[in-house]
């Protein structure tokens, strides 16, 4: 099965949205997520999820909690600030604006 | 960034290690999770893990990634360097405790005398806009003078049309030229106390814009009416001291003469007045000038010139402009007075006259006068001591370096930039520099206590706010911060510049590199040894300048006196007043009469107290205007008690009174430049004063001794000494010759005074000697320091010595075992080491010399019977710097000399 990378920078944008469609996740989750979503198309480095929440986290678009998971164990629950709500907005606008341009041009045959 | 970030970041930083320890956590839950899912996917366990692993990514570098999302990593890596830096000190801790004594001594040195700098001639007026002041003249004259031109000294109501009729100034204020010190007392207290009363115009804090703490400043109003204002506003210091902080002192009053005072304020706690080092305790609005004792009538007076003006520029107006306005004003003002005597010369020296404008920003100062330059010589010697102190450090650390070759080798093989290697040497250095520079600040406290006391001379503290502050904790910094760049920057770089290879061989360095390292240690220590030689030389200048000066024949003899003041203010009586001249005298009868005294005699100059001085007129000859005589006036036992030698004619007597003809005795040189060529003097009249009134006629009954009179460098004065009752002066200074012991003589002398008068205070009790050499202060500290810090160079240089000698010896081990074995005697071994640190001391002084001859011009002026260095200071110097330099070589040496041939083979 060939798996593309994600286009870059977009990996905010990825994890932004799937805290809004499902409310705190933990990273593990959010890995999944993307690939099921995607139906197995967009495949992240899983670690580099991390990193990029601490990101986020130091932007103050989520937040985190310890938490307990379905199988009982411990872990670490991301949830979106509003702030981080505001920037999933002007991710996703700003994605649809240049993907919508990008779309345009290639479709000139 | 934004706050609300700043403060996540910030919070991050403190969670330290368990930032680490939950991202740890939540990494190993993803891989487990997936290793989970893909094992129920029917995987085997071993392949389960490797492809979750591999899924997820090297968790170090993400771990890394991570972390350095917060921005903290350069903090870090700093802390790691820190410690690195703090652990490599420690590791070599006598090479750490000489580097950090010599930086502690070299910076403390540094902030201690730029402390001073910065008070006396740095620091800004602690006052509104201080840069708008403008004093009127030439700072350095006070006192009274009628002369008309005067300048600097003004009447008070000259001030007032002054203030009335400029255009330039927003205000002007008037202050009483001198600081005096009166015998007052706090009501509700018994005894009397010395208070330093600043007499000032009402305009006075307005115009500096200076507001109280504590009830209100003086004002306008309160310099209207004579003696309708009994007020004073006291100094936060004497508020603090005298009162113990009182919060109820604006119900407090103040005896001063016969008049009581209220207390309507304090002063703010930086406030000290216009002057740096002579903070006044109060002051009195000038209209109460007839009250505060010495009770000047005067403030009519139009040429009772005895004040100070200073103004405030309006917004806008230059300097220029308002030195033209002032002087226009000035001769308009000084001609207006009815009572102006413009006579001829006295018409010339008005229209010479000009005022200058001094700017006061930093306020007024004798004794920035004085020790400005004592200080920049100081600042230079120190300097030059962080200099050498640097250097030895440098050289030490490089001596390190080498044997650190190997270690910085290996790191920069496993791929640290070289870059990074020279960071965290530098922090290192930086380290040791902040260390010293902490150690520094410390020793620089102790150091400024010590140097006040040195500077004030006598017991009384000069009242100098020197302390720590921006100024100079930015001086320290910078300077440390240089001093950590100067000697690491060099060995940093040297370091890290090496044939890996080569280093790695070998981790002592082959001993073809030790001469390839040398050079550089070598100009260091020869740099060292010319900056000792300067220091050197310096050092025996200013100290035999100050024997010198000790040397002077003063004229008088300096031993054997007791002298203390009295403050006969309290009394309440003019001088002129017939019971005032009988008590001056029953004290000198009755304390001559005590066992042990041998003479006492009051004195309105001793030595260095200022003088009384005026122009005069001798018959028969015809003297220039210019030529100004100081009058002394004295008891009759004057001469006795000082042992001034008279060289013809008589002494005072009781013949000589208020009534008799007047008589007065003239100094030596005096005598002979003064007064016609062949005559006798003695029986010959002069006038003092310019014009012949018969009531100033005197006459000469006796010549004695030059003397020296305000200090001991000036050339001999044209001085005349005039006895109490015919000129009567309100005394201060008595003079007790005596045989025997100090205490007993000077307890019976007081009690003798207190039985003529109990309520007069005593104060300043001491010796002549004491007097005479207290005004050898700055040359005596600039001496004694620069004789410390020429000591500390030469010690620094010696470990710098030892230190690169002890270094080579070891380098050359093996080739000084070779040498023995094959023959050579332990004697010649000593002396290859012992020749090697007598070349480069050589090289030094001759560097050095020019440096000393061309330093030694730029002191010149402060030495006394000296002209620069001269052979004598130059071979002291050279002799003993060859002996320390070569003593300080011997322990390596000897050491070299009884390597054991065999050990030293196999040494490598």
């Amino acid at each position: 099965m060939k798996r593309d990378e994600i286009p870059p920078g977009t990996l905010y944008l990825l994890i932004l949205k799937a805290l809004s469609l499902h409310g705190p996740l933990h990273g593990y989750e959010m890995a999944n997520f993307i690939q099921r979503t995607s139906d197995n198309v967009l495949q992240v480095e899983e670690g580099s999820l991390y990193p990029a929440l601490q990101r986020m986290l130091v932007k103050g678009w989520v937040t985190a909690e310890w938490g307990v998971t379905a199988g009982n164990r411990r872990a670490r629950y991301y949830r979106l600030t509003p702030a981080g709500r505001k920037q999933l907005d002007a991710e996703l606008s700003q994605f649809e604006r240049v993907f919508g341009a990008i779309h345009r041009i290639t479709q000139i045959a | 960034m934004f706050p609300s970030e700043s403060l996540r970041r910030l919070r991050m930083l403190f969670r330290g290690s368990r930032f680490q320890e939950e991202l740890n956590e939540e990494m190993r839950l993803h891989r487990e999770l997936r290793e989970q899912e893909l094992l129920d996917l029917g995987q085997s366990p071993e392949s389960a893990r490797r492809e979750a692993n591999l899924r997820f990514g090297n968790v170090t570098s993400l771990g890394e990634t991570s972390y350095q999302s917060w921005g903290w990593s350069w903090l870090e890596s700093l802390f790691q360097d820190l410690r690195y830096g703090t652990r490599s000190m420690l590791r070599s801790p006598a090479l750490t405790i000489v580097a950090l004594l010599s930086l502690a001594l070299g910076i403390g040195a540094n902030t201690a005398i730029f402390s001073f700098i910065d008070t006396l001639m740095l620091r800004s007026l602690p006052v509104k806009d201080p840069s708008q002041l403008m004093f009127f003249g030439k700072e350095g004259e006070a006192g009274v003078t009628d002369r008309i031109g005067s300048t600097t000294l003004y009447s008070y109501p000259f001030f007032r049309e002054m203030q009335k009729r400029n255009g330039v100034f927003s205000d002007v204020a008037a202050i009483f030229s001198e600081l005096n010190t009166v015998h007052g007392t706090i009501q509700g207290q018994d005894s009397m106390q010395p208070m330093r009363v600043q007499l000032v115009s009402g305009s006075y804090f307005p115009t500096l814009g200076v507001q109280a703490v504590q009830g209100r400043v003086l004002s306008e109003a309160d310099d209207t009416i004579e003696g309708a204002h009994p007020i004073l506003v006291v100094s936060y210091a004497w508020w603090k001291r005298a009162l113990a902080s009182d919060p109820a002192a604006l119900n407090r009053k103040i005896t001063l003469g016969k008049t009581t005072f209220d207390i309507v304020g304090i002063a703010p706690p930086e406030f000290f007045g216009t002057s740096v080092g002579e903070a006044p305790d109060m002051w009195v609005p000038m209209s109460e000038m007839g009250f505060v004792p010495p009770a000047y009538d005067a403030r009519k007076d139009n040429f009772w010139e005895g004040m100070h003006l200073i103004g405030r520029l309006k917004p806008g107006v230059s300097q220029e402009q308002a030195t033209s306005n002032v002087n226009v004003l000035y001769q308009q003002i000084i001609r207006s007075f009815p009572d102006a005597d413009l006579d001829a010369r006295n018409a010339g020296y008005l229209n010479h006259a000009h005022v200058i404008l001094t700017p006061m920003a930093k306020g007024l100062s004798s004794l920035r006068h004085r020790f400005s330059e004592p200080l920049k010589i100081l600042m230079g010697i120190t300097t030059l001591v962080l200099l050498i102190a640097c250097a030895n450090i440098a050289n030490l650390l490089l001596a390190r370096s080498t044997a650190r070759a190997r270690e910085l080798a290996v790191r920069q093989a496993l791929g640290a930039g070289r870059l990074r290697i020279v960071r965290q040497l530098l922090t290192e250095s930086l380290v040791l520099a902040l260390t010293g520079g902490l150690l520094g600040i410390g020793l620089s406290r102790i150091a400024d206590r010590l140097l006040l006391r040195m500077i004030s001379g006598g017991s009384d503290l000069v009242p100098l706010e020197v302390s720590i502050n921006t100024n100079l904790l930015l001086f320290t910094f910078a300077v440390t911060v240089a001093t950590a760049i100067l000697f690491g920057i060099i060995p940093a770089f040297r370091s890290t510049r090496l044939e890996l290879t080569d280093a790695l061989k070998d981790g002592r360095g082959s001993s073809s590199k030790a001469s390839s390292r040398s050079p550089l240690g070598k100009i260091l220590i020869v740099s060292q040894i010319a900056l000792s030689l300067v220091l050197m030389v310096g050092a025996i200048l200013f100290i035999r300048s100050l024997v010198n000066l000790n040397n002077v024949d003063t004229g008088f003899n300096r031993e054997g006196v007791l002298r203390l003041d009295i403050d006969s203010d309290v009394i309440g009586l003019k001088s002129e007043d017939p019971r005032m001249i009988a008590m001056f005298q029953e004290i000198e009868q009755r304390v001559s009469a005590l066992p042990g005294v041998k003479a006492a005699s009051f004195a309105s100059f001793l030595f260095s107290q200022g003088s009384w001085n005026t122009g005069i007129r001798v018959v028969g000859q015809n003297l220039d205007d210019r030529v100004n005589i100081k009058h002394n006036v004295v008891g009759n036992e004057y001469f006795a008690a000082m042992q001034i030698p008279l060289l013809a004619g008589r002494t005072f007597g009781p013949q000589d009174t208020t009534t008799s003809h007047k008589v007065a005795v003239i100094s030596e040189r005096m005598a002979k430049d003064l007064f016609p060529s062949g005559v006798n003097p003695i029986g010959h009249h002069y006038y003092a004063g310019f014009d012949p009134k018969p009531d100033t006629e005197v006459e000469v009954i006796g010549i004695a001794k030059d003397v020296k009179f305000g200090d001991l460098q000036e050339s001999p004065q044209y001085i005349d000494y005039i006895p109490n009752p015919q000129h009567p002066w309100g005394y201060g200074t008595l003079a007790v010759r005596y045989n025997g012991d100090f205490d007993a003589t000077s307890r019976a002398v007081q009690q003798t005074i207190h039985s003529v008068n109990p309520r007069l205070p005593i104060s300043h009790v001491g010796t002549l000697d004491e007097q005479v050499s207290s005004t050898l202060t700055n040359q005596r500290v600039v001496a004694q320091l620069s004789a410390f810090f020429g000591l500390l160079a030469v010690f620094l240089s010696c470990i710098g010595i030892y230190g690169l000698m002890s270094y080579t010896v070891g380098k050359r081990t093996n080739e000084i075992g070779i040498r023995i074995a094959i023959g050579a005697s332990r004697a010649s071994v000593r002396w290859l080491v012992l020749r090697e640190i007598a070349l480069l001391t050589a090289i030094g002084i001759a560097v050095g010399i020019p440096i000393t001859i061309a330093g030694s011009r730029i002191v010149g002026t402060m030495l006394f019977g000296l002209r620069g260095a001269d052979v004598v200071s130059l071979l002291t110097s050279v002799v003993a710097l060859l002996a320390v330099a070569l003593l300080a070589a011997y322990l390596p040496a000897r050491r070299a000399a009884s390597v054991d041939p065999v050990v030293a083979l196999r040494y490598e």
